[in-house]
């Protein structure tokens, strides 16, 4: 099988110092496109609810009149979970909490651009 | 949210996935077609179509799976333009069961394949030890069919 088009940003994002994984997700569907993930991230459960979350962020922020979602971020008690969406696709990643997320955020931004 | 059971061990689980998935409507039935839960639906008539209708594409996929695939396609999906269809199996201790569920902007098909994992493993963990499989006859189904129709809607 060929790689995707999301490949080499999928790697470069899951490089990331505390990254332990990012994912490609269809925003209607909840369903992975392409994925490069850490053993034991579960990746479908993962991309199923972060895409629901980030669709409703969008719609929030559209209601409340804020325009676009330009980036989410999930705080937890051991990591964090960031999302940026283009179209009907997601970026999204899973990273501990050590994790630099300053540098994850200019990261998904400018692997955002791949999404089209 | 409306949940309807004729056996009552199939309503905690129901009830949860219907809640977690936020879908529209579900339905749990035999393969033969008779209706054993159901979440959304108003008329009994609706149950009976969509029974009758799951039951023959659960038969028709299966078989299409042996001949492709040597084995039964697990889940069917078919998105229409604003609502989509999931059609799954779910075994249980009492047997095999075919699941309905139709969603719509509120869920997507990620959430619904995860929370249907759940579910089938709540199901079959619920599942009261298996009795004797009654045989399924032509001349009792109208019957059966009716009766528990009459369970899920109360007349």
């Amino acid at each position: 099988m060929s790689a995707t088009p999301f490949a080499d940003t999928l790697a470069l994002l899951t490089r990331q110092r505390g990254v332990l994984g990012s994912m490609v997700v269809s925003e209607a569907d909840g369903i992975i496109v392409d994925s490069n993930l850490q053993i034991g991230v579960k990746g479908n459960v993962v991309a199923a609810l972060a895409a629901s979350l980030y669709r409703k962020a969008r719609l929030s922020a559209q209601a409340a009149g804020l325009g676009t979602a330009a980036f989410l971020q999930l705080e937890a008690q051991r990591g964090r979970v960031c999302a940026v969406g283009r179209g009907d696709l997601l970026l999204v990643t899973v990273a501990e909490s050590r994790a630099n997320v300053g540098l994850i955020r200019v990261e998904l931004m400018r692997a955002a651009e791949v999404l089209g | 949210m409306t949940i309807a059971v004729v056996e009552t061990w199939i309503e905690e689980p129901l009830k949860r996935f219907v809640g977690d998935a936020r879908v529209r409507l579900a339905l749990l039935l035999h393969t033969s077609g008779q209706v054993v839960a159901q979440s959304g639906f108003t008329r009994a008539i609706d149950v009976m179509s969509a029974c009758a209708l799951a039951a023959a594409i659960h038969a028709s996929a299966g078989e299409l799976g042996k001949q492709l695939d040597g084995k039964p396609f697990h889940v069917l999906h078919h998105a229409g333009k604003s609502r989509q269809i999931v059609i799954a199996p779910a075994q249980t201790k009492r047997g095999l069961y075919i699941f309905l569920t139709v969603f719509d902007q509120e869920s997507s098909l990620g959430l619904v394949q995860l929370y249907f994992e759940e579910f089938a493993k709540r199901l079959a963990d619920a599942a009261p030890a298996a009795e004797p499989t009654p045989v399924v006859l032509a001349e009792n189904f109208e019957r059966d069919l009716n009766r528990n129709l009459a369970s899920l809607f109360g007349r």
